[in-house]
């Protein structure tokens, strides 16, 4: 909790559409790199000069290189609709880098790193920093790919419609990769429901995961206590109690073991 | 042709109000909520700047808060349900107080409760102890909980009992914060002024509530959650004038504040100071902004003291 956080005008110097719907930017960020620790950490943008909407937008860090940070967006709102408008030069003011990373594998470990939607951001950062692992990318549709599906180096692409790569979801190529691993550990990002099935399987398993979520945010930094999530069931407690029950995105996460949580 | 330069004056406008027998070196402090315990944002802003910081509510238990979803953007603003999580006033004590020593400012504890004897209780061991809080700013008007305190803040007699029973235990400030969910403000306004309060501070929150229209889904847990940011400037203006015009303390303004003028204009309705919250989500360091853009106003407009403008606003009507 005590990670420095720090706020700065980032010059733009890359906005491009990578599929549809899907934009990478990266802007200069020299004190937010200067205090970065690793994948899975976010940052919070300011992408609207009016109070229309008063609230940073949480976005994880998809890459790190020099002074730049990137960032991969999904055109959903006004804001990120936004966001897709500014062009190289265009100042956003940024937050960072907050929250926590991904952890806890060593040599030993077999990599498998799954992400579903906008969910591959910190994904992809992860998988640009270890040395070799398995990656799933999953889509509804081919245009929302922006990878080539390469089994022979380990990338694996999943739609929906079976336009490309596996039909179905993430997670048959899940369980088939987990049975073929010697020490699987897996590390996910994307929907909800995905991580809740991803949770169960890595249960079911018995083999550790890591999951990074996604919330609302006011502050980013702990203090509105606004982005709480569920933690696991333990003994309930009988006297009144703070932060048991919940733990907050913001700054005990975004990447969370899957026993820890509970989507229920 | 000789001509005359008049060297402007250099001119500084004097931010300090006081409240009670204090003084505060300006009247921009922050909203409790959004500014935790005042020490955690301490390296995105100067916190010495500030007139006040206002903590989070401390309540005489640990509290968990709501279930999420807690918080939601609207237009112009946003809605909370945080359901007053809070380290409890023991913890509160025992890590927060001592970091109060070296703050360099003014600190207000906000306190809440769900019964007499609990806001007692918490007033009581913070009391004991020796620290530098100047005041307290009791909520009474928590829109989020089942039992926060807005029992009290709906009721007369309620947030007359309740302000007496602290100005019995207690010679430092009471403020008590106003709820806009009332039928009549100043009523619950002129109770506090009854019971002892030194001050009075509006608006808490506005009950608000939104809905994803794709998922059907209510955007909060509980439904309903207090609405906070630019959208309720304009209520909290007209409640800081209505609560100016029917009690003789001080009335602290809040709600939607993100400018220096916004302050100005509370300032205007009636405040002798205000409260930045929800911009403090978006800037660590609004506070400050804010601060500057009044010494800037005071310089263009050659006011003298800040304390000049509090109730000066021009009306078509008494």
């Amino acid at each position: 909790m005590n990670k420095i956080i720090r706020k700065e005008n980032c010059l733009v110097t890359e906005n491009l559409r990578l599929a549809r719907n899907l934009w990478s930017m990266k802007f200069q960020a020299p004190e937010i790199v200067g205090e970065y620790s690793g994948a899975g950490q976010f940052v919070s943008i300011l992408a609207d000069d009016t109070w229309e909407h008063p609230l940073r937008r949480p976005m994880s860090i998809a890459d790190v290189k020099g002074d730049c940070v990137s960032i991969i967006y999904k055109t959903v709102g006004a804001v990120t609709k936004s966001l897709a408008r500014l062009q190289t030069g265009n100042a956003i003011n940024v937050l960072g880098p907050l929250g926590n990373t991904f952890t806890g594998w060593d040599d030993e470990n077999d990599l498998i790193l799954v992400g579903g939607g906008v969910g591959l951001a910190p994904i992809l950062n992860l998988y640009k920093t270890v040395k070799s692992s398995t990656v799933i990318l999953g889509a509804r549709t081919a245009e929302e790919h922006f990878f080539t599906h390469s089994p022979q180096e380990g990338v694996f692409l999943t739609t929906d419609d079976g336009s490309i790569g596996i039909r179905g979801t993430v997670i048959p190529t899940l369980e088939c990769k987990i049975l073929s691993k010697q020490n699987p550990i897996i590390f996910a990002c994307g929907p909800e429901p995905m991580l809740k099935t991803i949770q169960n399987v890595a249960k079911k398993n018995h083999i550790p995961a890591q999951l990074s979520v996604e919330s609302y945010m006011a502050c980013g930094m702990g203090i509105c206590q606004g982005c709480a999530i569920k933690k696991s069931e333990k003994e309930k407690s009988s006297v009144p109690t703070y932060h048991e029950k919940y733990d907050l995105v913001c700054v005990n996460g975004p990447v969370f073991s899957a026993e820890e949580i509970s989507f229920d | 042709m000789v001509r005359f330069f008049r060297l402007r004056k250099f001119h500084l406008i004097d931010l300090r109000i006081n409240i009670g027998d204090i003084t505060f070196r300006n009247p921009v402090f922050t909203a409790s909520g959004t500014f935790g315990y005042g020490i955690e944002a301490s390296y995105l802003t100067d916190v010495s700047k500030l007139g006040a910081i206002v903590t989070k509510s401390v309540t005489r238990f640990p509290r968990e808060g709501n279930p999420p979803p807690r918080v939601v953007e609207t237009p112009a603003g946003m809605i909370n349900s945080i359901g007053l999580a809070n380290v409890g006033v023991e913890r509160y004590i025992s890590e927060m107080i001592p970091l109060y020593d070296n703050i360099g400012t003014k600190v207000i504890m906000n306190i809440a409760g769900t019964t007499l004897e609990e806001y007692c209780d918490v007033l009581e061991k913070v009391e004991v102890i020796s620290s530098n809080i100047c005041g307290y700013e009791i909520n009474i008007s928590c829109p989020n909980v089942k039992k926060g305190g807005m029992q009290f803040g709906v009721d007369s007699s309620m947030t007359e009992a309740l302000t007496a029973e602290m100005r019995k235990r207690t010679e430092r400030l009471i403020i008590m914060k106003l709820s806009p969910n009332v039928t009549d403000i100043t009523s619950i306004a002129k109770a506090a002024e009854n019971g002892g309060a030194d001050a009075v501070s509006a608006i808490n929150t506005v009950v608000g509530m939104s809905i994803d229209p794709e998922t059907g889904k209510s955007q909060i847990y509980t439904t309903y959650g207090g609405l906070s940011g630019p959208a309720i400037k304009p209520i909290g203006l007209a409640a800081v004038h209505k609560v100016y015009q029917s009690v003789n303390i001080p009335v602290i303004g809040l709600g939607g504040i993100t400018t220096g003028l916004d302050a100005v204009e509370y300032l205007l309705a009636g405040a002798v100071a205000v409260q930045v919250g929800t911009a403090t989500f978006r800037h660590a360091d609004a506070g400050e902004q804010i601060i500057n853009e009044l010494h800037q106003f005071g310089d263009s407009k050659s006011i003298e003291r800040i304390s000049s403008l509090t109730g000066a606003v021009k009306t078509y009507t008494e």
